[in-house]
């Protein structure tokens, strides 16, 4: 029986393994932004309710603020930073740039997570389905029109 | 917000878990998707001594169909319920409410068993422990007064489970186990009514499985209707669940309103029983609707006022119970 309040955990993060030492009350996103310098997920409502905190756990965006770091161990993470291949975007950050889906940038991380993860599911969505997939996200700038169009548009350009 | 520390159990086996919890009952909180458990620590609501986590219980997850019923693991997903076809189906409803949890972020990792034990919610008493601390204590902790209703003797907290409405409806059962036994209740017998306590199980039990009975010989019509301030997140606010069985030819035969987030726990609607052939009249369901109405208890501890969610019961049981007419009737 294993009883811990401090101990070595090992995060598969963008591919990469890392083993950190941690207490156990600690969030996977203060994990991420504080012991592995990865600040690209953002901590606003800490309640579960903005989405602006979104990493995907084996591919499905989840909330970070509310998954504990241990309960991730064992599990492929990535985060924002992962999206991309060195210099070169992700289509979907291309679009949100060429579609001007970012206003102040503090939600666009989660949004373009639960973005990728849902059209690796579903590659031809609807509009209500791009409205459905992203409802999770709170955009406080409210450019939301943007955002559905910079998805949209990456949909209709089959990239 | 950061988590005040406690001890991280990781048992391996569902007989180890159940060793642990007998041994710390109340000082023990178990995680499995931790969105209803994580909030609750960060806003110090609950002080965990232990935190055992079930991730690494694989037996608890999963649906199955099993000798003409539908056997839901505890740790099973919202996500996992709504992709479900065999959910799709036979439980429509079902897959309804858990749809309408939180947002799609939460349905990938929350888990049946947590939505169904979620404690009572309630303005004054979902708050940070700074707010907390400027107020003398109310009934939920452990006060002897109401924040919501000045000089009222209990508890008005409000269950606000999307799942619980709809799997009574189902009729269905919780399997509770604990070391060295355990006992199969109806859902509707995990609730006590009372808001400081709303939970029924016992310190040392786990909630295991669900048990669906599925329909047979007859078609069935479901729907799950809910009011909250935004469709994208929140909490039911008033919520009705119904389910409607008819014969093949379509008469009628059963009908089961139950009505969420307007008291301490789900509230089956009283409803007078259908004579052989009864259609479901404009008439009967206005009845229902006023059986719900009369049931429903809310008081102004919610972001809408009581009197404003009561009387949307009465339409959220209508738009239910025409919707399972449509199930039945195909569009009519």
């Amino acid at each position: 029986m294993e009883k811990t309040t401090k101990r070595i955990v090992k995060l598969t993060v963008n591919k990469e393994i890392h083993e950190v030492a941690i207490n156990v009350n600690r969030t996977l996103l203060e994990v991420l932004r504080e012991e592995l310098a990865l600040t690209g997920a953002k901590e606003s409502c800490g309640q579960g309710v903005c989405g602006s905190c979104t990493v995907l756990l084996d591919g499905l965006p989840v909330r970070s603020c509310l998954l504990l770091a241990v309960e991730a161990e064992g599990r492929h993470i990535t985060t924002i930073e992962g999206l991309s291949c060195g210099e070169k975007l992700h289509p979907l950050q291309d679009a949100f740039v060429e579609h001007h889906a970012i206003q102040c940038g503090f939600c666009s991380p989660g949004m373009i997570l639960t973005a990728s993860a849902f059209l690796e599911k579903n590659p031809s969505p609807t509009e209500d389905e791009i409205r459905r997939a992203l409802s999770g996200n709170i955009c406080r700038c409210t450019g939301y029109a943007k955002i559905i169009g910079a998805v949209k548009a990456l949909v209709d350009s089959g990239r | 917000m950061r988590i005040q520390p406690f001890i991280y159990l990781e048992p391996k086996t569902l007989k180890e878990a159940l060793i642990m919890l007998d041994e710390n009952k109340e000082k023990l909180r178990i995680i499995s998707g931790g969105t209803e458990t994580v909030p609750l620590m960060k806003l110090r609501l609950i002080k965990p001594q232990y935190v055992m986590s079930l991730k690494r219980l694989s037996n608890l997850k999963g649906i199955r169909e099993q000798n003409g019923k539908v056997i839901m693991g505890a740790a099973t997903t919202l996500t996992e319920i709504i992709e479900s076809p065999l959910m799709n189906s036979s439980f429509k409803g079902i897959v309804e409410a858990a749809s309408s949890v939180a947002a799609p972020q939460i349905q990938n990792i929350a888990t049946v068993a947590g939505n169904i034990l979620q404690g009572t919610r309630c303005l004054f008493y979902n708050q940070s422990e700074v707010v907390r601390g400027g107020l003398e204590p109310c009934f939920k902790l452990k006060g002897h007064l109401c924040r919501a209703v000045q000089g009222a003797k209990r508890c008005f907290s409000v269950y606000q489970g999307d799942l619980a409405p709809i799997l009574i409806a189902y009729k269905a059962k919780a399997k509770l186990e604990r070391k060295g036994g355990g006992r199969t209740v109806a859902i509707s017998e995990l609730f006590s009514g009372n808001g400081k306590q709303p939970i029924n199980i016992e310190g040392e039990e786990i909630l295991t499985r669900i048990i669906l009975p599925l329909p047979k010989n007859k078609k069935s019509g479901s729907s799950y209707q809910k009011l909250r301030m935004r469709g994208s997140i929140d909490y039911p606010l008033a919520s009705a669940a119904s389910v409607v069985y008819s014969d093949e030819k379509g008469s009628i035969m059963d009908v089961c309103v139950v009505i969420g987030a307007v008291g301490s726990s789900p509230k089956i609607v009283p409803i007078t029983s259908l004579t052989k052939g009864e259609e479901l009249s404009i008439e009967y369901i206005d009845n229902v609707a006023q059986a719900a109405y009369k049931v429903a208890e809310t008081v102004n501890n919610q972001a809408l006022p009581g009197l404003y969610r009561r009387k949307v019961i009465k339409v959220l049981t209508k738009r239910a119970l025409n919707n399972c007419l449509r199930d039945i009737h195909g569009g009519r």
